[in-house]
């Protein structure tokens, strides 16, 4: 039975094969032979539709310039798209995607999962790439098990965007001074926070546009609060704590600041709705990506009249909240070569530098403290904060489950905001998940 | 030989039946009985029945599904019965503008449920939102998408894009009811309302449990304005099974667990169609 369906079956794909475009040849460049290749290779990148898509897009024309036997075609999709379209290309015989880019929470897995390439020989053998330049906690995202399976491509990392029209109107200084004795500052503590939140919410705008949409938005939001307060989801050896006195007051404080600060029956709002409250000048503040302030000071821009009044800071406690996406080689991918080629000339610190000045997210050390950078960019100020954010920055969760975690702890902690369960019980309940997530075989 | 070559000719549908239908049943269940992991395939190993015993400890599943079957009745009720008035309204020859608006009424249903969704996101916003303007200008305040509204919020939407369907098929079924018993009725002296109610009921009685089962066994579906709105939140209040399955099997890789809920899921349905469709013939 097997060898009568097996005979047709075999036709079958013989005759898929010999009907599909012979354009693509498993031969590159390696890291010893250098970028001189005679068969000419087309390279598959999945990426996301995001702004900093269309800059990469852009640069690659002079990537292909440079190496014309290869080709770069690129399929860039929604987010919520990828990891389906990732997972089915590892799972197949040959890769769908030469080169891929993979999200801070899915590393671990990927990589223990054996999808991808170890890089740390192309690493070695790229002359003058300079590696130790990416900043350190973006760098370790990447680092397995003491293996390198991702190049940092760009970062999204949490700070805290403020009006700061708001914060230097001296009427409202006048106020805050008169109402708590003490000057109207940018927040360093969340107790400060609340209290400055409160402030603008009484003089008639929404104190934080905050985002406890349940599952990943409100993780990534409160995580923030979570190490403002001294708290973490695990601590230095593995265990959780989630539920310790210091996760009590940050989810005691979150929750007070989305009622007494935050626009009404917000409740599902993710970051569409407060980027657009803030835009609207309908709230002072925001905890969101670092590099929405250039999109918000755009004189063309979601902000309208208010371009130019935002202005990026620490979040309060320092430490952030710390997203990347890393640029990784499938193990399945019969490219290999020419995908380092392609990874590493981008990542390299020249593409990078004119990578940023374009206004892509920085990820290297050397680009942000660059006054060409500043100059052609957004100003010194900006690239020394980010930088500032990023060195002190810790991944939203990491190991293989950490999708999982993300989106459990963020069931309970949503429960909590939308007051059907105690900030105890779903604490509680948040860490014993979080266990039976770890300890599952 | 006769009947031998009435079912060769059924042959080629049975094998694209076994071939299309029945090979991802069976696979499905066969993953189902296993600890299929997508990220650890080959490892892949044999554990019976142990995902269903697992899922009887599992709170979540039970409120995803509790949760559909609240919206799936709120749904699928509603546009009953607003879709059997329109259609009774529409059928009625003394309708002003019957045919413009038996267009303008079905366009909600060429809308892609995810569109729907977002569209619906913000103009049922808190802050930007123009419906929730609207109420408020009439003094009503409405979180629609609170912990206690949220899953109702989600019914109403489906009862806007899906209620042309009902009114569709009702609309089809009235039109092609025989006209000599209500005339029979009308020289009887029989009012209107006894008239719908002893003749048009039972006469739509099919076209009825087609439709019913028809919209029931698509609202089961409903997973595009759960992931465009609320994503399941607030807490799990608007997590529905089809939307959990996904996170299981989709997000979380776990395809054995997942397929575990899909065959819980699809003997729910089996019971809940079987059941109606006996009461409805019965009666």
């Amino acid at each position: 039975m097997k060898r009568f369906l097996l005979k047709p079956l075999l036709t079958f794909a013989l005759a898929l094969t010999a009907c599909a475009p012979m354009t693509t040849t498993p031969v590159a460049p390696s890291p010893e032979s250098g970028p001189a290749s005679v068969q000419p290779v087309t390279l598959t990148v999945i990426m996301e539709q995001v702004p900093d898509y269309d800059i990469v897009a852009e640069l690659t024309k002079e990537f292909e310039a440079k190496y014309p036997s290869i080709n770069i075609e690129f399929e860039a999709m929604p987010y919520d798209a990828m990891r389906d379209k990732l997972l089915t290309s590892f799972l197949a015989s040959k890769a769908t995607y030469d080169v891929i880019i993979v999200d801070n929470p899915w590393m671990d897995e990927f990589a223990k999962a054996g999808f991808l390439l170890p890089l740390d020989d192309y690493i070695a053998k790229e002359t003058g790439y300079d590696f130790e330049d990416f900043v350190g906690p973006l760098r370790e995202i990447g680092r397995v098990e003491g293996k390198i399976y991702g190049i940092p491509y760009y970062n999204y990392a949490l700070g805290l965007i403020v009006r700061q029209d708001l914060f230097d109107d001296p009427d409202y200084q006048a106020k805050f001074k008169a109402k708590h004795g003490e000057a109207l500052q940018i927040p360093t503590t969340l107790e400060g926070y609340l209290k400055v939140a409160k402030f603008f919410k009484e003089q008639g705008i929404h104190g934080i546009a905050m985002q406890p949409q349940r599952g990943y938005k409100v993780f990534e939001e409160w995580k923030n609060w979570l190490y403002a307060a001294g708290g973490n989801l695990l601590d230095e050896q593995g265990n959780v704590i989630i539920d310790n006195a210091a996760a009590q007051k940050a989810l005691e404080l979150y929750i007070t600041a989305y009622r007494e600060a935050a626009p009404p029956s917000s409740l599902n709002w993710g970051f569409d709705e407060s980027l657009r409250a803030v835009a609207a000048g309908e709230a002072a503040t925001m905890i969101s990506y670092n590099w929405m302030l250039p999109t918000l000071n755009k004189p063309d821009g979601p902000a309208g009249n208010l371009a130019g009044k935002f202005a990026l800071y620490e979040v309060p406690g320092g430490k952030a909240v710390l997203g990347a996406w890393h640029w990784a080689i499938p193990k399945n991918t019969a490219s290999a070569d020419a995908a380092w080629t392609f990874i590493a000339w981008l990542t390299s610190k020249e593409t990078d530098k004119q990578r940023v000045i374009k206004g892509g997210a920085p990820i290297r050390i050397s680009v942000m403290k660059d006054p060409e950078v500043w100059q052609k960019g957004f100003g010194q100020q900006y690239y020394e904060t980010v930088l500032k954010i990023l060195e002190d920055a810790e991944p939203l969760a990491r190991g293989t489950r950490a999708e999982e975690i993300i989106n459990e702890v963020g069931t309970f902690l949503n429960s909590a905001v939308a007051g059907s369960m105690s900030v105890n019980d779903a604490l509680k309940a948040a860490a014993e998940k979080t266990r039976e997530i770890i300890n599952r075989p | 030989m006769h009947i031998a070559f009435r079912y060769r000719l059924l042959l080629p549908l049975i094998t694209a039946l076994l071939l299309i239908v029945g090979y991802p049943l069976g696979f499905s269940f066969w993953v189902s009985l296993q600890d299929y992991r997508l990220t650890a395939i080959e490892g892949a190993t044999w554990i019976g029945i142990e995902h269903y015993i697992a899922l009887l400890r599992n709170n979540s599943f039970w409120t995803a599904l509790r949760n559909t079957l609240v919206f799936v009745a709120t749904a699928v009720s509603l546009e009953l019965l607003l879709g059997l008035s329109l259609a009774m309204l529409l059928h009625r020859r003394t309708t002003l503008g019957r045919n413009f608006f038996r267009s303008i009424l079905l366009t909600p249903m060429f809308i892609t449920p995810i569109a729907v969704g977002l569209m619906f996101r913000f103009l049922l916003n808190s802050q930007l939102g123009v419906i929730t303007k609207l109420t408020e200008a009439i003094g009503l305040r409405i979180d629609w998408f609170s912990a206690q509204n949220a899953l109702l919020t989600l019914a109403l939407i489906d009862v806007w894009q899906w209620t042309p369907f009902m009114l569709l098929l009702l609309l089809a079924g009235l039109e092609a009811l025989p006209e000599e018993p209500f005339e029979a009725a009308r020289v009887d002296g029989a009012s209107a309302w006894q008239s719908f109610w002893h003749l048009t009921l039972p006469m739509l009685r099919p076209t009825l449990l087609a439709a019913i089962v028809i919209r029931m066994l698509d609202a089961f579906k409903v997973y595009e304005y759960v992931y465009a709105i609320t994503r399941g939140g607030p807490g799990e209040s608007t997590e529905t099974i089809q939307y959990h399955i996904y996170r299981v099997g989709f997000l979380y890789y776990r395809l054995g667990e997942a397929s575990a809920m899909a065959y819980v899921l699809i003997a729910v349905i089996l019971v809940l169609v079987v059941t109606l469709f006996y009461s409805l013939r019965r009666a």
